[in-house]
């Protein structure tokens, strides 16, 4: 992926080279002038010069084992051999294409996708069997066979640098080698695709051999660029995996919140309610205690106790409801509307809130975009010196529900420096939602969070 | 006696400082983690500590390590280990090699304040004191292999009543028999399970390590 993204780069960057006015033409002037000198130019070439015999070689020692293979295979009689040579097709497939990886890594530094390696079983048969339903193996073998036509490409390429250069240099060989003396009659030699008799006309020669040297590089590139895409597509993951990738790192994301989710609340039960209501316990019993004892100073200090009790039987109220209303606020259950401005009362900085939704979401899209308005506002309270918070929630109809958290505060929030706002992209992928975040220093800051209505 | 408390949250530590020199004993020093624990016990030497399981820097089994090291540093000092949770490994680990001057109990024990001093009382003389529902785990988990198969429902509740560290007078009251019947069973189990003869104490020890082993 970040390979494709860098030969992008690459190519946006000699564009913007050009880019811009007068400088324009000039700059163009020079890509185009000074291609064949550019090291990258070289590597290509190199790659397109190796790229030859291995394309070649490759396709013919796959098809020398497969071929056969599957003749023997299909006459019975052979099956066993067939198979042995089918899997030894399947291996060389394979070690074509690590080669492939090898050149366009280090003559390129373009990284080809990995094929996942071959998961062998025990068993001779099992062994075959595995090797023949390698799906991998013989997305190699595709990528072998269409390796051909992209070496006879890579060949003509390599051609036309031989033949610019041989076109361009036309003078001197004609110096070296045809410099008769006057009058006698040679027969025309062909450079650059003029057919030159006397020795001013290679200088013709050596024009046209600069023209081709001008372009081939670029004919180079175009067979590379074409390749490396084309083998991108046989062995890179198709779509369906790469979505496959992306629901697998949500899921863990998911699973691993939850799990870190549920150790939050047993932590704050054991150090909050539970602590509490011991202690609350051991007072109790202590003032009974007192009691049964019955004299006047045992009383006092048992009623001590039951205060103590009783302003501790409290406090565990108080936080065994903010620990449950963190797990699920109650308010929630009467809508978004009324839960964000349940939310944003008594808020240190003020804040409008507006909720127009066409539709009610999901509860778990409640959920969400309610704990994320909850983790925006703090982050706005706590970093932004705003003077006022917006938050909206909105839903047009048909269309995916939008919860925005903006301020006109200083800005420059940052999604690295661990201000919950990569936690809340993660919980908003699960849904497949994003989060888009502009803040500029100086501000202001809109963090806007889409969620799909129904997951 | 001269007390070491280690709990993190000082809202019951207070709670069993003002329990303990309530009812008479000298609380050394209350401390919020382990390491001052260690460090507090080397400055006192008291007789008996009371410590939590999870405490800072990571909330996990900082306190029975604390208690681990302590009885093999000062195997005179006893060890009473409070928790949230009964976790029957925990108990197992704590009480390896030797049951005597160990305890291990639930804080909601806290919450009767002469069972719970009788216990400190016990581990600090030597005794064990386990609670109930780590000797409930730790039977079902025994039932489950058979280790104790050979003792009739009667023997194993008095067994169960031995390992909690009560008295034979103690479990004649708990069971509502007469102590003449308890002692009866206790030496039934002492012979069901092979003990040597020796010191009774010693035996009725020995008798709750087979029995936790099992």
């Amino acid at each position: 992926m970040g390979s494709k993204a860098g030969l992008r780069a690459r190519g946006a960057g000699s564009q913007s080279s050009a880019g811009g006015g007068p400088r324009r033409a000039g700059g163009v002037a020079r890509t185009l002038l000074g291609a064949p000198f550019t090291r990258q130019a070289w590597r290509e070439l190199l790659y397109a010069v190796a790229g030859v015999p291995l394309g070649v070689a490759g396709f013919a020692l796959t098809v020398a084992f497969l071929g056969p293979a599957t003749v023997l295979t299909i006459s019975l009689l052979g099956t066993v051999l067939g198979l042995v040579l089918l899997t030894a097709g399947l291996r060389v497939a394979r070690a074509v294409n690590a080669t492939q990886r090898v050149l366009a890594e280090g003559l390129l530094g373009e990284r080809l996708p990995q094929l996942p390696p071959h998961q062998p079983a025990h068993g001779v048969l099992r062994r075959i069997d595995a090797r023949l339903r390698d799906g991998a193996g013989w997305r190699a073998v595709a990528a072998v066979i269409a390796g051909l036509p992209m070496a006879v490409a890579k060949y003509i390429a390599v051609l036309w640098w031989a033949y610019g250069v041989f076109s361009f240099t036309s003078p001197v060989w004609w110096l070296m080698f045809r410099n008769h003396p006057a009058g006698t009659h040679l027969s025309p030699v062909h450079f650059g695709g003029i057919a030159v008799e006397t020795w001013p006309g290679t200088w013709l020669a050596a024009v046209a051999g600069a023209a081709i040297l001008l372009v081939a590089p670029w004919l180079v590139r175009g067979i590379v660029v074409a390749e490396l895409g084309l083998l991108r597509r046989i062995l890179g993951p198709g779509e369906m995996a790469a979505r496959v990738a992306t629901l697998e790192r949500s899921r863990s994301e998911v699973v691993n919140e939850a799990a870190a989710l549920v150790r939050q609340i047993e932590r704050n039960l054991h150090d909050g309610a539970q602590t509490r209501l011991a202690t609350l316990a051991l007072h109790l019993g202590m003032a009974r205690d007192k009691l049964a004892a019955g004299g006047p100073d045992e009383v006092a200090a048992a009623l001590e106790l039951v205060e103590a009790a009783h302003a501790g039987a409290k406090e565990a109220l108080v936080e065994l409801r903010d620990l449950s209303s963190g797990i699920h606020p109650p308010v929630l259950d009467n809508g978004l509307g009324p839960a964000l401005e349940n939310l944003v009362a008594g808020s240190a900085i003020p804040v409008r809130v507006t909720a127009h939704l066409t539709e009610r979401p999901s509860p778990a899209i409640e959920t969400i975009a309610y704990f994320s308005a909850a983790e925006l506002l703090a982050n706005a309270v706590k970093h932004s010196s705003a003077n006022v918070i917006e938050v909206a929630a909105t839903s047009p109809p048909g269309g995916p529900f939008v919860l925005t958290v903006s301020d006109d505060g200083r800005g420059g929030a940052d999604e690295a420096d661990g201000s919950g706002l990569s936690g809340l992209r993660h919980r908003a992928r699960t849904v497949d939602g994003t989060l888009t975040l502009t803040s500029p220093p100086g501000g202001p800051t809109t963090v806007s969070v889409q969620l799909p209505l129904h997951p | 006696m001269r007390v070491v408390i280690a709990e993190d949250s000082a809202l019951l530590r207070e709670g069993l400082v003002l329990l303990l020199e309530d009812r008479g004993y000298e609380v050394a020093a209350a401390v919020a983690d382990a390491s001052s624990l260690l460090a507090a016990v080397a400055e006192h030497h008291p007789d008996v500590v009371v410590t939590d399981i999870r405490m800072p820097p990571t909330h996990t089994d900082e306190g029975l390590r604390a208690a681990a090291e302590l009885r093999k540093e000062h195997p005179e000092i006893g060890v009473l280990v409070l928790s949230q949770y009964i976790e029957t490994t925990y108990a197992t680990a704590l009480l390896a090699g030797n049951a005597g001057g160990v305890g291990y109990l639930l804080k909601d024990r806290v919450a009767d304040a002469a069972e719970f001093a009788g216990a400190l009382e016990r581990v600090a003389a030597g005794g064990t004191a386990l609670d109930p529902e780590v000797v409930t785990k730790l039977m079902r988990a025994s039932r489950q292999t058979g280790g104790l198969g050979g003792l009739t429902p009667r023997e194993r509740e008095v067994l169960e009543l031995m390992a909690e560290g009560r008295s034979n007078a103690a479990i004649a009251e708990a069971m509502v028999i007469s102590s003449g019947a308890v002692e009866k069973h206790v030496a039934s189990i002492f012979s069901k399970l092979r003990l040597p003869s020796s010191e009774a104490d010693n035996r009725r020890v020995l008798a709750v390590l087979q029995y936790l082993r099992a």
